[in-house]
């Protein structure tokens, strides 16, 4: 097995070996379910927009509950130490732990899935807009969960972690209000930096590469950063 | 054969903290080095740095030859490391977290296999190999954390203060561990307990405020050069009468039962026999003549009393 998958299993085991993981999931079900039954019998209609944002907007608070631990954890317990000192690459560790962490994320997302095949039996509902609604989120996750694995890697502890993953987390997912505020080019530049606004077209079913871009350049951007810090000793 | 570890003008600050300071250090293959120090004396960066956990801010570390900076992997690759306080994964098995840093090590199937085996059978852990780490007490988790520096066969052994937080039937059965290993690979171990030292080493680097002050060998002719004589005649002259053997650096009239007993440093082991016959040609009566080998503690005290006023 290679170092990568090595650690990737290691990781898997730490995060389901945590009452956070049980936790999070169980809070993200309840509140995606009443969600999801408030919005179907008021609207009548066969789509999972308001779903999807809901989702978004949970994700951004319950992301970085589950990134927070991911080094913050080995640094409190001194466990980084003998990670780092084992014959193995920075990025291995630093991929290792943002596939590990975008796990639960998309565990959450699977099981939202089956809102949609709730509408396929009883209802007729529009699947392109739907499909591109979840790559829109788990794109999302993977950009909260670089931004968490960042702050977890420079944060003292995991409380900080978190509080400041989520701080950065719903700035980016709110900034383009600010947009409206400055002068040409900075508006565009802050309106292209906001989650929402690449969120939005997913969300409604109208896709776009830049959007994919965007969100993968977030990620890239994060993991590099975050294999930075861990250089940095 | 070249010295398998060499640090050279080592030194790192921790912003505006100086933590070690040009530090050189030489560890041949093979032997058993303790670094002592008080706490805060720079022991544990040293050894992170050898360990690549840490970068210098200035000099170089060679292990086996390889720089523990721009080839980082392959050095690592040859260094087993314990730090201080243990830290192990507490949700894992004895056996599953020795599988697990045997991978990290690059060992495979029945390498793996065989070298997890031997770890286990080493550090006599095989009553504890399915148990959870966090059920482990402190001398089951040193050795699991032992165990798996040992995984991979690496050809230096770094142990960070090991026998702390043991009650005393554990540190000697740590001592035996550690001296077990040495001969077989090279191991570098610190400690801020001087007996600790004096028991497992060959050779004692000791470190104050993250400066070396001195390197010494335990058990051999660094050590041996002062005599304890007891010698019947008046003192005065039979003081006078050392002074002048050549070879003689300083002659103290020691208190003690009994008088005639003197204490004679000098600047090599082979200068008793000039004292033996010298005395016994200006006549006086040769009592006792024995080898006062310094302890670590009198050459630890004047070590650090010498490097507090060099410091300030």
């Amino acid at each position: 097995m290679s170092h990568l998958g090595t650690l990737l299993l290691k990781e898997e085991r730490a995060v389901f070996s945590s009452p956070i993981a049980y936790a999070t999931v169980a809070v993200y079900l309840l509140l995606m379910g009443y969600t999801f039954t408030a919005v179907l019998f008021l609207n009548r209609t066969g789509d999972l927009v308001r779903v999807f944002f809901q989702a978004a907007v949970l994700f951004l608070l319950i992301v970085p509950v589950v990134t927070m631990r991911l080094f913050a954890e080995e640094r409190r317990t001194g466990t980084l130490e003998l990670l780092l000192t084992a014959p193995v690459r920075e990025i291995d560790i630093v991929v290792a732990k943002f596939l590990a962490g975008l796990t639960l994320p998309t565990l959450m997302l699977a099981l939202t899935a089956s809102y949609a095949a709730v509408l396929g039996i009883y209802g007729d509902p529009d699947w392109g807009p739907i499909y591109s609604g979840f790559l829109g989120l788990f794109l999302l996750a993977a950009g909260l969960t670089a931004i968490g694995l960042l702050a977890s890697g420079l944060a003292p502890n995991q409380i900080v972690a978190a509080v400041a993953a989520m701080g950065v987390g719903i700035l980016l997912w709110m900034i383009d209000t600010l947009g409206y505020l400055l002068p040409d080019p900075f508006d565009r530049i802050v309106s292209h930096a906001s989650l929402v606004s690449h969120f939005t077209p997913f969300a409604t079913g109208a896709m776009f590469l830049s959007d994919v871009g965007f969100f993968v350049t977030l990620v890239l951007t994060g993991l590099f950063l975050s294999s930075r810090a861990l250089a940095r000793r | 054969m070249p010295p398998l570890i060499v640090a050279e003008q080592l030194t790192k600050w921790y912003g505006s903290r100086l933590a070690v300071d040009r530090v050189s250090l030489e560890v041949e293959a093979g032997e058993v080095m303790g670094l002592l120090g008080p706490n805060g004396s720079g022991k544990t960066t040293i050894l992170r740095i050898l360990t690549g956990y840490l970068h210098p801010t200035a000099g170089t570390v060679r292990v086996a030859g390889l720089d523990v900076v721009t080839d980082s992997r392959a050095a690592r690759a040859r260094v087993g490391y314990v730090p201080e306080d243990v830290p192990l994964y507490e949700w894992m098995r004895v056996r599953e977290f020795l599988a697990f840093m045997a991978r990290l090590k690059g060992l495979a199937r029945g390498d793996l296999s065989r070298g997890v085996a031997a770890a286990i059978e080493r550090l006599e852990l095989g009553n504890v190999r399915d148990l959870l780490i966090a059920k482990l007490s402190r001398g089951y988790r040193q050795r699991v954390a032992i165990a798996q520096a040992l995984l991979g066969d690496p050809a230096v052994l770094v142990l960070d203060e090991p026998t702390n937080g043991l009650d005393p039937r554990q540190i000697i059965e740590m001592r035996a561990h550690i001296r077990a290993l040495a001969g077989e690979r090279t191991v570098l171990v610190t400690s801020h307990i001087l007996g600790e030292i004096e028991r497992v080493a060959d050779r004692v680097a000791v470190l104050l405020a993250g400066r070396l002050l001195g390197v010494h060998r335990l058990q051999a002719d660094g050590l041996d050069r002062r005599l304890h004589l007891r010698v019947r005649g008046p003192a005065d002259a039979v003081r006078a009468r050392l002074e002048r053997v050549a070879g003689v650096r300083a002659v103290t009239i020691e208190t003690g039962p009994g008088p005639g007993r003197y204490l004679v440093e000098t600047e090599t082991g082979e200068v008793a026999d000039r004292v033996a016959a010298a005395l016994v040609e200006g006549g006086f009566g040769l009592l006792e003549l024995t080898p006062a080998p310094l302890d670590l503690e009198s050459l630890f005290l004047q070590l650090t009393g010498e490097g507090r006023e060099a410091v300030r």
